[in-house]
């Protein structure tokens, strides 16, 4: 019997759960996502072609953060199933039903929508994998070749990992049910305001808060004298200091606007200001969670775009943007597929063999054609590149000069003897030269000089008498291959970033979606009062949208803030982390902004719904 | 006289078309005069809030016409309702529809914040109402934080802080017990007659009834008896309604 009462609660409530399932499929998907991405090896392999011993421990970070993440979701996801229940079952119980029963259908409920949205969830995911790899890594010209959507450990884990998660939630429903008083599951809603305020302690914790953050953003500013240690005291102050501000600092704000009698008696700002008292109280943990989740989100997307400029480091390391050892019918006409800019060459005679090759060029050409090199050195502890020309001098000494020299020619090993212009004439030996091409758009145009620069060096592979061993060092050399090498570390982690990023933001913006929607409730007979007493409907979407709006912008403002000093961190790692900030910011806020009027229409529908 | 409500041919059928009606009014028709006191009577489920909501404009009749204060309700639309509501019209309920995460005095200032009326001015007509109706001592608190007896003295004043032209209460004393309803009544009774404040009022209890000078019995959704007090005691009038109840 007990059964069907609560099967026919749960179909009165349709629209209600059906935003609590999809917000738990949503979560499933996203872990599932991640877990493919960071545990399948046919991922990785694509993704990153040289080991590059951070990016296990980025992984580790970020599975880490989106297990906690997941937690705090399905948490306040359960507290808002919690809510739509308490008020049913407290009347069961009131009308004689055993408490052991009424644990044994929350417990039972809980479970089995966890089960279900794992399931679908994880369904989704894998479709979802498959779809984004596909979208972003187009979108982004990232450098991935294979990702497959399903993957069965990370299917395993995903599964496992929640259906912990919500045997927990059970047990936890179970106890809060059963030691509850059938008196405050009736009335759970109209709990009273928490009217304690004391003005001096709420000060003293305003301050407080403010000085935390501002510590902790002075540690984070000054990464480079406090290094990790700018990590621990950054995190625990700007943690505490986040959750002290939301605590104090924003009712105490509230609390003088609630003073102001011109303010506070204009329609119906004194209604709002009193929702939003009665909501920081309850809200100070999530608003801190939010606004530090936030900010993770908004890092993750701002770095991982940011990877990009790594491959800016790998062009300004090379000079010449192509190198031909060797023209041959194939190379010309490769050739005509890019653009050039600026073509030098340099000729030379090759004597002799193995390990006793020696190169001979004229000085007067070395002189005269000015070769270039970009010079490597560290400015403020970051990679830095300065052009320099390479001289008789420079050969003569044998010193940086010489070295690039050498690595430009098709014969690293062989020694470079610089000659008269007489001399070179006398020496016997069959003129080569060496073409070196500035081009335009290397970016848009990589893939065709990628092929050109492979085919220059198969031509002299192919060659007689060459030993290839020694030209394929060159080929590592060439600024297409530093390129590629590059950019697809930089895709794995902008992919990673981006990814992260936008799990973070859907999970947060839902558990903020979430946590206001339990509310609405509550809130009905407030609005259908105002509205006997006359307020207009616009009022109230007006009241709806500025008490909402309120709660989203304060943990946005405090996580943007803490982005802008957080990616100080990223100094040391990429050389300008600041670098085309709107981009990731605008995407971050749109998406943002979408929660916020979704929000802003379910909770209206489920407020003003009865309002003729 | 001076006629403030007239109520003309009302029904109200509830549910959808081609869905299983119920026709809850059945054409009532009734005025009230400025400054009168009258209360509703009948049993469970004869449409009392029903005609109680159509009058205070929170429903509409299916067929039928409404003038308050000259103005015909069904010519007004959503926007004005609203704004008729704030300006000519208060509310008791049973159950005091305060705002929690208010104070007493916000709850009162409302209506009058609605309308944009000045803080000073909303600050002097909120001390006023309060002292007519002796809450001024529990102003700053929260509704929560005060007996169910202050609770509906505090709806009461939202309900008259605007000066509406109607006072509608449906069951105020209700939720009451007999002293706090007792207080309320008198409060009511003396607005009504010093400062001739117009109160319908929906009831069951035949005590609540017996402040009122005029009730309409209402049956199967049409107006059946009328009774006046008249010149009578409160105790003899008491009587009376007693007896007409026991007649049905
Ligand atoms: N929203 C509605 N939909 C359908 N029928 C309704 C609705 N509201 C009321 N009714 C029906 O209309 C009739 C009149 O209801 P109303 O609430 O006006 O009675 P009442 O006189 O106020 O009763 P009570 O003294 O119990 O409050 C009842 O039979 C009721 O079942
Ligand atoms: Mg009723």
């Amino acid at each position: 019997m007990l059964w069907k009462l609560s099967l026919t609660g749960i179909k009165s409530r349709r629209r209600d759960y059906a935003v609590l399932f999809s917000g738990l499929m949503l979560a499933a998907a996203i872990f599932y996502m991640f877990m493919t991405l960071a545990i399948n090896p046919a991922f990785l392999k694509g993704a990153l072609t040289i080991s590059f011993s951070i990016t296990k421990y980025v992984f580790i970070v970020g599975i880490i953060l989106l297990s906690i993440i997941t937690l705090v979701y399905i948490v306040y996801d359960n507290s808002f199933l919690l809510s739509m229940r308490k008020k049913d079952y407290g009347l069961y119980l009131m009308l004689g039903a055993r408490t052991s029963k009424i644990g044994e259908l929350i417990f039972a409920e809980t479970l089995l929508v966890g089960f279900l949205a794992t399931i679908l969830g994880s369904i989704l995911g894998i479709g979802l994998a498959q779809l984004v790899s596909k979208l972003l890594i187009n979108q982004l010209g990232l450098q991935i070749h294979k990702f497959v959507g399903f993957y069965l450990p990370a299917l395993l884990w995903t599964i496992v990992f929640f259906l912990a998660l919500f045997f927990l939630a059970a047990l936890w429903n179970r106890h809060k049910l059963v030691k509850s008083q059938v008196i405050d599951l009736l009335h759970e809603q109209q709990r009273p305001v928490n009217l304690r305020f004391h003005p001096v302690w709420k000060t003293i914790e305003a301050v407080l808060g403010i000085v935390l953050l501002a510590v902790g953003y002075w540690a984070m500013w000054n990464y480079k004298q406090l290094m990790t240690n700018s990590l621990w005291i950054g995190l625990i102050t700007i943690v505490a200091g986040t959750y002290f501000t939301f605590d104090s600092l924003f009712s105490i704000v509230i609390r003088l606007l609630r003073r102001n009698q011109k303010f506070a008696n204009r329609r119906l700002h004194s209604f709002t200001l009193g929702q939003l008292q009665f909501r920081l109280g309850a809200y100070t943990r999530i608003l801190s969670v939010v606004s530090l989740l936030f900010a993770l989100a908004l890092g993750a997307i701002t770095v991982g775009l940011n990877f990009h400029s790594l491959t800016d480091q790998a062009m300004e390391s090379t000079y010449y943007d192509v190198v031909i050892y060797k023209h041959s019918p194939k190379v010309d006409r490769q050739l005509k597929h890019v653009s050039v800019r600026k073509t030098q060459n340099l000729n030379y005679k090759l004597v002799g063999t193995g390990k006793w090759q020696i190169i001979y060029v004229s000085e007067p050409q070395i002189a005269k054609e000015k070769l270039k090199y970009q010079h490597f050195y560290q400015k403020d502890g970051q990679a830095a590149y300065s052009t320099r020309t390479i001289t008789p001098e420079n050969i003569r000494k044998a010193d940086e000069g010489y070295m690039q020299l050498s690595m430009l020619m098709p014969y690293p090993s062989a020694q470079i003897k610089l000659v008269s212009a007489k001399q070179y004439q006398n020496i016997k030996a069959k003129e080569q030269k060496t073409d070196f091409l500035l081009v335009n758009n290397f970016r848009q145009n990589f893939n065709q000089i990628e092929k050109l620069q492979h085919l220059a060096v198969k031509q002299i592979m192919d060659g007689p008498k060459v030993e290839s061993s020694d030209i394929t060092i060159n080929l590592n050399n060439s600024k297409s291959a530093q390129y590629r090498l590059i950019a697809s570390v930089a895709s794995g982690f902008e992919f990673m970033g981006f990814f992260l990023g936008l799990a973070f933001l859907a999970m947060l913006a839902s558990t903020l979606m979430f946590k206001v929607l339990s509310g609405a409730e509550s809130d009905k007979l407030r609005y259908q009062m105002l509205a006997k007493i006359g307020a207009q409907v616009s009022w109230l979407k007006q009241a709806v949208r500025v008490e909402i709006g309120t709660l989203f912008a304060l943990p946005a403002v405090l996580g943007i803030v803490d982005v802008l000093f957080g990616l100080q961190f990223f100094k040391s790692m990429l050389k300008n982390p600041y670098d085309r900030l709107w981009i990731p910011f605008t995407l971050f806020l749109v998406i943002y902004l979408l929660y916020y009027l979704l929000t802003v229409k379910m909770y209206e529908q489920l407020v003003l719904k009865n309002q003729h | 006289m001076n006629e403030i409500l007239k109520a003309e041919a009302i029904t109200k059928t509830y549910g959808a078309r081609g869905a299983k009606q119920y026709q809850a009014l059945k054409g009532i028709y009734f005025s009230l005069q400025k400054g009168e006191f009258v209360g509703i009577m009948g049993a469970s489920g004869s449409g009392k809030t029903t005609l109680l909501n159509i009058l205070s404009t929170l429903d509409v009749p299916t067929s039928g016409k409404v003038v308050i204060n000259q103005h015909d309700l069904s010519s007004l639309n959503k926007k004005q309702l609203a704004d008729f509501r704030g300006r000519e019209i208060g509310f008791i309920f049973q159950d005091f529809n305060l705002l929690e995460n208010l104070t007493n005095r916000e709850n009162i200032a409302l209506p009058l914040a609605l309308q944009n009326v000045k803080a000073a001015e909303i600050n002097e007509k909120v001390n006023a109402i309060a002292k007519r109706l002796g809450i001024d001592s529990i102003l700053t608190k929260y509704p929560a934080e005060i007996s169910g007896g202050q609770k509906q003295r505090v709806a009461a004043a939202r309900a008259l802080v605007h000066n509406p032209a109607i006072l509608f209460g449906d069951e105020p004393t209700g939720a009451l017990d007999s002293t706090a309803a007792t207080e309320l009544l008198t409060t009511m009774e003396k607005l009504n007659q010093e400062d001739q404040v117009t109160i319908l009022m929906v009831t069951h209890d035949p005590y609540s009834a017996s402040y009122a000078q005029r009730i309409l019995f209402i049956k199967d959704g049409k107006i059946g008896r009328e009774l006046e007090k008249g010149q009578a005691s409160r105790a003899d009038f008491y009587q009376e309604i007693i007896g007409e109840l026991g007649r049905n």
